[in-house]
């Protein structure tokens, strides 16, 4: 039975890879530039799902994590000339390492403490960088993916390069992902998350558990990271701020950080949301003011609408009524 | 020598303006068990208001009272509508413990873009109502200067007036009695909903008050005072979050820190320091440095 269930999901990945390979042929340049901003937001909200949907940890530094994997990709190309693929896997390794070394220190922290310490890091691990030569300053570091391959022709363009790195990146983390959180470290990642001294009773060991988690998240951070050095084609200190964060956080948050269903919707809410925002401010006849304050107006209202009103993810808001009849019939039996 | 006095004297004052946020994390986690991201937001908001009054009136004191009253307003009110409702909404789950976080900066990012819309992006320029030129020791021209002392003076009336409203008056006696234990103090007849909005109202005073004497020094614009929320909350965590006289010492070692750090090493290892301080405090005295307990903060 399991056996069926995990390569027909096999079979499912493989299917989607195609049908966007494909659909990068129909749509137009920009569309296929912004589908890999939502493929590269989508595995970084995946790393905010894993850590905090399942293992109960806030992080507000994955903005630092991914840093860290763009970096660690910039470094690689520039000072020690490694292909660009490597370089996204040297950007994975780094990050896990960064993570795992993160995670010792501060796993033990929980709740607004972990949220204070890892916003306190995404504010000050960017300014190091300007510390170091080889990390280049203030200007950063370039970083050049190179031309596509010749063999898939002349009209192959470099964004649709990019989108096919990034869809294959994207869907390998994520079957990498969602096989891990469907395996007894995903149970054993939600009963940590439910009610630590259970766990703990159980014989799961809590603190390498977390540790665990913060590495994975932050494995898949510094794959965004890599992603996102090559959409921007550079790295500097001021490419990965605080808001980033936020965003990645607003995203998870929006579409449920309690399952991994949503996070390339997230990814699509972050990049349309912008979009969106133009359009309404252009239809108003709005100010400046009015368009650049709108998108930030539009992602921060979501998150408060989506904490108040569907705090466990849309799916909430569906079956709320059965949700409630559960509710009641739980209190009632406790009577 | 004028060196290292100068740096003594800049730190106070850095710390002293730390110490008003430090204050107002504090009063809201003590009052919610929030930490209230959001804070510097509400900030940075009434010194927006005590700008308009400033200009408007050519009156500082006019608008550093307006201000604060506004600052308490919009306190009281996101506890009344916005945190309460939330917690009604929100009783069981997991997401129990990272909601208020993800929703105080939901709001953080809520109250800067109104902002920006309201005022604009660009910089305001905002005159101190003192000279901001630093005082002269014999030839030199030392960088504390009479704003700095003014600073001092404020942040020191402030102080005195917490420590009369919280050891002296009976809704001081709620407050504190609120924070310890919410059952008892309501079975004892204490409206501890209401008292809870006083907590963010009083916060919401302090912070006021930090922005309208941060802001002449600095600049006027929506994030201004974002990088006072780091410091605020590592200055509050120093002093283990749960008492005040804590938030205001915390706040002051970490003006000296940073001060100290600038001035003899580099500037840019202002940040890192502050994240290598917090990382020391929560491993080895992850109640404050003041605690005396030996046990870790893991509710």
């Amino acid at each position: 039975m399991k056996t069926i269930k995990s390569s027909v999901k096999f079979f499912i990945f493989i299917l989607t890879g195609l049908i966007l390979l494909i659909t990068s042929n129909i749509v137009g340049e920009l569309q296929v530039y912004q589908g890999s901003y939502v493929l590269t937001y989508g595995v970084a909200i995946a790393s905010i799902v894993l850590l905090t949907g399942y293992s109960g940890q806030l992080s507000l530094g994955h903005s630092a994590l991914m840093a860290v994997g763009a970096y660690a990709a910039a470094i690689a190309t520039n000072t020690y000339g490694v292909t660009p693929g490597l370089a996204i896997v040297i950007a994975v390794l780094a990050s896990i390492i960064f993570g795992y070394l993160l995670g010792s220190v501060v796993a033990r922290l929980s709740g607004p403490y972990l949220a204070g310490t890892t916003l306190a890091l995404a504010v000050s691990l960017p300014t190091l960088a300007n510390q170091f030569s080889f990390m280049g300053g203030e200007q950063g570091l370039m970083f050049d993916v190179g031309t596509p391959p010749s063999r898939f022709g002349e009209s192959f363009s470099l964004y649709k390069w990019f989108f096919w790195i990034c869809a294959v990146a994207a869907l390998v983390t994520l079957y990498f992902i969602s096989n891990i959180l469907s395996s007894r470290y995903g149970r054993m990642f939600k009963a940590m998350r439910d009610n630590q001294l259970a766990a703990q009773l159980a014989g799961i060991n809590t603190s390498q558990l977390k540790i665990m988690a913060f590495s994975i998240s932050s494995g898949m951070a510094g794959m965004a990271g890599g992603l996102m050095v090559m959409l921007i084609s550079g790295v500097s200190p001021s490419a990965f701020p605080l808001s980033l964060s936020f965003l990645l956080l607003t995203g998870a948050v929006v579409t449920g950080v309690y399952s991994l269903k949503g996070v390339m919707l997230g990814g699509l809410v972050l990049v349309a949301m912008p979009e969106i925002a133009d359009i309404i401010a252009l239809n108003v006849g709005g100010s400046d003011r009015l368009t650049a304050t709108l998108p930030g107006f539009l992602v921060s209202a979501l998150l408060n609408l989506a904490v108040m009103f569907a705090p466990n993810g849309p799916g909430q808001l569906l079956n709320r009524s059965h949700l409630k009849k559960k509710l009641g019939k739980e209190i009632n039996d406790q009577k | 020598m004028l060196k290292f006095l100068t740096t003594l004297l800049i730190s106070l004052s850095t710390g002293a303006i730390y110490s008003l946020i430090s204050i107002a994390i504090v009063l809201v986690w003590r009052s919610t068990r929030v930490i209230n991201f959001a804070q510097v937001g509400q900030a940075t908001a009434s010194t927006y208001i005590g700008f308009e009054i400033t200009t408007r009136t050519d009156n500082f004191w006019l608008g550093l009272l307006g201000a604060i009253f506004f600052g308490a307003a919009l306190g009281a009110a996101i506890d009344r509508y916005f945190m309460r409702p939330l917690f009604k909404n929100i009783k069981t789950g997991p997401i129990l413990m990272i909601a208020p976080v993800v929703a105080t900066l939901g709001l953080l990012g809520l109250i800067e873009s109104i902002i920006g819309f309201i005022w604009g992006l660009e910089n305001k320029i905002f005159d101190a109502p003192v000279s901001t030129v630093g005082f002269t020791i014999g030839d030199t021209v030392i960088a504390f200067s009479p704003f700095n002392l003014l600073i001092l003076i404020s942040v020191a009336i402030m102080m005195i007036f917490f420590a009369i409203l919280f050891q002296k008056t009976n809704v001081g006696l709620a407050l504190r009695a609120s924070a310890y234990s919410p059952e008892i103090a309501s079975l004892s007849g204490i409206r501890v909903n209401s008292i809870r909005t006083l907590g963010w109202a009083l916060a919401g005073g302090a912070g006021a008050l930090a922005g309208m004497l941060f802001v002449p020094s600095a600049s006027l614009y929506p994030t201004s005072m974002s990088v006072l929320l780091v410091f605020g909350f590592v200055s509050a965590v120093i002093g283990g979050l749960d008492s005040l006289f804590g938030a205001v010492a915390g706040a002051m070692i970490l003006g000296f820190a940073i001060n100290f750090a600038a001035t003899y090493i580099s500037s840019s290892l202002v940040f890192p320091m502050t994240f290598v301080m917090l990382i020391l405090v929560l491993l080895f005295r992850p109640n404050g440095v003041f605690s005396i307990r030996k046990n870790r903060v893991d509710k």
